[in-house]
């Protein structure tokens, strides 16, 4: 159990710079997961905290101990690998029982570990079987209890659950976050998986080329992102851009290509007059107009697909496309002419 | 009326997809035959002259001997050097799989796993015994093992099957280490795990298969090498391939030939039915396939 | 670059092999090279002299070893693949006794040279197996010659025979790697047997080919003992003739111009093999 600190890393293969002079802070038992696309440098992150890849520069330090210069055998991380990384040659229960052995814990302590952890990752039965012959699945599953049952100061997961099916993988989640909590190991989490970043973790941070785009809790990065790259990378967005034409303390009018809209500053840094302004709003936060609503659009629907819970549509606003999801009970079809409204705070103003 | 239409339209379909199975099963047979009689026959009759009664002997036009008997072993065994060159063939070939195994070890290691310039020269270097022509290599060492009293001794000998069998071991070896995905060794040092325990129970065990195969190959080799063992060995250590090469010099006596090819191979083939599934993942193919 | 450098620990574990190998192959090339001129002679002298060469490139024997043994090593290359290939193909595919099939095609690499010359000179000689089933079929009227033939033929025979499984493993390694949904798309696409044998199989399998033939060259262009027990009288093999020249005229000078001609053939064509396959890789 420790604070994790990350500063100044740089990695760089040949061509690629893996990661890009990173600085990140965990604190002692958070939940932070790594979010970006692929080839962004997660993994190469968590191969450098765990030391399995030596940085070009920068320092890594538990609590206030440089790692650094410390081997992987000796730095208490425990990871489980985009690739399983299982040991082929040995049984499921050898591969789980490998870091305990490694702990020196007796055979009796490390008995009732491994069945609890088998339990609760639903792997009983298979303790004999090698891994070649288990299924995708139950291989992720292995590789999970062969990292979680260590028990270590830091956990550190890459896609920890990307085989396995829906339902299967919210229940492991959460009982990962569960025992994650319940034991408070400091973990670095990687996943593609949106609703699982969102889901689980106390802190997100959206990566992209090896740099931190935006750093936040969930609530945060989802509604108040900062970067076009985060609002389109998490979730959907309409992206638009205008220019401020007029202020009044926090509210500020701004002439958009589809037409005026008013938007209530979050707090953060007010534009000046005149200037241009990038600024998003979610598909969910458009609302059919009502007498008084504010931000009045007006745009034919070019589709609507209905997904049971809500319509998802597209319509056009004097030229411009954006994306509504409503839970409108009335059927739309294309070609209706509709009415939507924006509440002044759905905005956030996006730094490029 | 449509239904009998079609009734024989399956039925035709049926009685092509029928023919075309038994052709292909014709076909498979065709080639099973033609397989075995490749290997069989020349074995086959090389145990019908291995038995032939020196009484009655075999010649033209009879296709098989008139009789059998067991006179020709008796008669290698009682009259020719083939215990002795037994006993030299199967000590030597263990002690060079050993020590070419304890030569190649630490050397496979880093051609496998570590990145190091010059790599591919290693690669090739360490297949000059087999790229090399056997009889020049045998001629100009000969000179080389003279000069250092290792000619006509035994721990020469087992040097030079050394030589000729590593090619095969180191290659096998380094395919094995470069097989272990690095992800598996990060996993094993993550969990704790030293430079001794990544050894002893990640290396080791994983490289068993490979390990087994390279031996084998490298058994394979010591027992048929020819040109060395000829040029530094004889006279005083004859091996089974050079003294079946004197039983077929120009006085070519096939039924003494016979008999010794017999013992020269049997072992080998027991091995090979024993270690089949230790070829069956192709080492041999992944490690020289290219070069 | 960090990994760029070779530690020196690398180094010492890289020695044991490396270092035995070259120890004694570096030193008989060496010797070879040097006494073909005459330097650290068998017979005490060490002067320069390019007699031997002289010698050597002037005999007629000279001329016909190094033909005849290009030619049994072209042959025996070229013969084995054309036979191993369709029994590649046909053991793609498992099947009920394929296994034991495969075992059983697989004996001759156990089988060690020596034996397996014996035991094709016992079907191919002059009274041997074939010779009678022919007669007796009334096929042929006197037996034919196909042991110590003038061109060789059965040193081919003997060479393919037992390097058909070598060749098998790697081209057969090669294949399986093919996968079927690869066949799949090519038929899809509209490709019939000849397109998918040549514009899939043969491809592919094409640097296992190239290696095995490089492979099978080397071993049936220096090869001293099956060439004397099933080749002709003359010529001799390269080889044969560079043991001869040492061991029975005692020349081992020339013995030793000999032996750089074999050697440096085989860095020939393993060079022309480097080319070809960096051609067929700059293609793909
Ligand atoms: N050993 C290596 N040699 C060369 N380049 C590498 C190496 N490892 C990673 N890279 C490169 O570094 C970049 C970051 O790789 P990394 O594996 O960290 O990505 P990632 O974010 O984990 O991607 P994914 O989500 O696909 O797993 C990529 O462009 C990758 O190609
Ligand atoms: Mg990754």
């Amino acid at each position: 159990m420790s604070n994790l600190k990350i500063t100044n890393l740089t990695k760089r293969f040949s061509e690629v710079l893996a990661v890009d002079n990173l600085n990140l802070e965990v604190a002692d038992g958070e939940f932070v997961t790594l979010l970006g696309p692929s080839g962004c440098g997660k993994t190469t992150i968590l191969r450098t905290i765990a030391g399995f890849c030596n940085p070009d520069r920068g320092e890594i330090f538990f609590g206030d101990k440089i790692m650094n210069n410390i081997p992987p055998n000796k730095r208490n991380t425990a990871m489980c690998f985009q690739s399983y990384a299982l040991f082929p040659h040995m049984s499921v229960w050898d591969n789980i029982s490998f870091g305990l052995k490694m702990q020196k814990i007796s055979r009796q302590g490390q008995k009732k570990k491994i069945s609890q952890v088998m339990e609760m990752l639903g792997l009983e039965g298979l303790e004999k079987r090698k891994p070649g012959q288990l299924s995708g699945g139950q291989q992720q599953r292995v590789a999970l209890a062969r990292a979680i049952v260590t028990e270590p100061k830091i956990l550190l997961f890459d896609e920890p659950l990307s085989n396995l099916d829906a339902k299967l993988r919210v229940q492991v989640r959460i009982e990962i976050r569960d025992m994650q909590k319940r034991l408070g190991i400091t973990t670095i989490y990687v996943t593609h998986d949106q609703d699982e970043a969102l889901a689980i973790s106390d802190r997100i941070v959206v990566m992209e080329r090896g740099h931190i785009e935006q750093l936040g809790d969930p609530y945060n990065i989802y509604r108040n992102p900062e970067t076009s790259f985060v609002a389109g990378f998490i979730g959907l967005a309409n992206i638009y851009e205008g220019t401020v034409v007029a202020r009044d303390g926090s509210r500020y009018t701004v002439e958009a290509p589809f037409g005026k809209v008013v938007i209530v500053s979050d707090g953060r840094k007010i534009p000046e007059a005149s200037k241009t302004v990038k600024f998003v709003w979610r598909p969910e936060d458009m609302k059919i107009y009502i007498q008084g609503a504010p931000n009045r659009v007006k745009g034919k629907i070019l589709q609507a697909v209905f997904m049971g819970n809500i319509t998802d549509i597209f319509i056009d606003v004097q030229g411009n496309k954006m994306r509504a999801q409503i839970d409108e009970s009335r059927k739309l079809i294309a070609g209706d002419v509709i009415e939507f409204s924006i509440p002044e705070d759905a905005f956030s103003i996006l730094r490029g | 009326m449509a239904l009998t239409d079609s009734t024989a339209e399956t039925s035709l379909y049926l009685i092509q997809a029928r023919k075309k199975r038994n052709f292909y099963l014709l076909l498979m047979i065709f080639f099973m035959i033609v397989l075995i009689l490749w290997v069989g026959i020349p074995i086959l009759m090389a145990v019908m002259w291995s038995l032939v009664d020196p009484k009655n002997p075999w010649s033209y036009p009879n296709l098989f001997p008139p009789s059998f008997s067991l006179a020709q072993w008796k008669y290698v065994f009682d009259y020719t050097n083939i215990g002795r060159a037994l006993r030299n063939s199967y000590s030597i070939a263990p002690l060079a799989v050993l020590l070419s195994f304890v030569l190649s070890l630490p050397t496979s290691y880093v051609l496998g796993r570590k990145k190091i310039p010059g790599k591919k020269f290693f690669m090739l270097v360490v297949l000059l015994p087999i790229i090399m022509p056997g009889m020049v290599v045998a001629l100009f060492l000969s000179r080389v093992f003279t000069a250092f009293g290792l000619s006509q001794t035994f721990f020469g000998l087992v040097l030079a099957h050394t030589l000729m069998s590593m090619p095969y071991m180191i290659r096998v070896m380094t395919t094995s280490f470069q097989a272990i995905p690095q992800d598996v060794i990060d996993a094993a040092e993550n969990l704790g795990a030293n430079t001794f325990v990544k050894i002893r129970d990640i290396f080791l065990p994983m490289i068993r298969p490979g390990l087994l195969a390279g031996m084998i190959f490298a058994f394979t080799v010591s027992i048929e090498e020819f040109n060395l063992t000829f040029i530094i060995g004889t006279p005083t250590f004859e091996t089974i391939p050079t003294i079946l090469f004197s039983f077929m010099g120009y006085n070519f006596i096939r039924t003494n030939a016979s008999v010794v090819a017999l013992l020269m191979m049997t072992p080998n083939i027991i091995m090979l039915f024993i270690v089949e599934r230790f070829l069956k993942s192709d080492y041999l193919a992944a490690s020289l396939g290219k070069m | 670059m960090k990994e760029k450098k070779i530690s020196p620990i690398d180094l010492l574990m890289l020695f044991p092999g490396v270092g035995f190998i070259l120890l004694f192959i570096g030193s008989s090339i060496f010797l070879t090279l040097v006494q073909s001129f005459g330097l650290f002679s068998i017979t005490g002298k060490s002067v320069f002299t390019l007699e031997n060469w002289k010698a050597i490139l002037q005999a007629r024997e000279s001329m016909d070893s190094l033909f005849f043994s290009l030619k049994m090593g072209l042959l025996s290359s070229v013969g084995t693949v054309v036979v191993a290939f369709p029994i590649a193909l046909f053991f793609r595919k498992g099947g009920t006794g394929k296994g034991i099939l495969g075992s059983i095609i697989k004996m001759p690499l156990f089988i060690p040279a020596l034996v397996a010359a014996f035991l094709i000179l016992n079907l191919i000689s002059y009274s041997g197996l074939v010779n009678t089933v022919l007669m007796r079929l009334n096929l042929i009227n006197e037996p034919l010659r196909m042991l110590n033939d003038k061109f060789g033929w059965g040193v081919v025979f003997i060479q393919i025979w037992k390097n058909l499984p070598f060749v098998l493993l790697i081209v057969m390694a090669a294949l399986a790697s093919i996968r079927d949904d690869t066949i799949d798309a090519a038929k899809n696409l509209g490709a019939g047997y000849w397109s998918i044998l040549f514009r899939i199989f043969v491809p592919l399998a094409m640097p296992g080919i190239l290696v095995s033939m490089i492979l099978m060259f080397i071993k049936a262009f220096g090869d001293f003992p099956i060439v004397s027990v099933a080749g002709p009288i003359y010529p001799a093999s390269m080889a044969a003739r560079m043991h001869i020249m040492a061991t029975i005229y005692q020349e081992w000078d020339q013995a030793a111009v000999l032996g750089v001609i074999i050697i440096v053939t085989a860095f020939i064509v393993i060079w022309a093999y480097s080319r070809f396959a960096e051609l067929a890789k700059g293609e793909v």
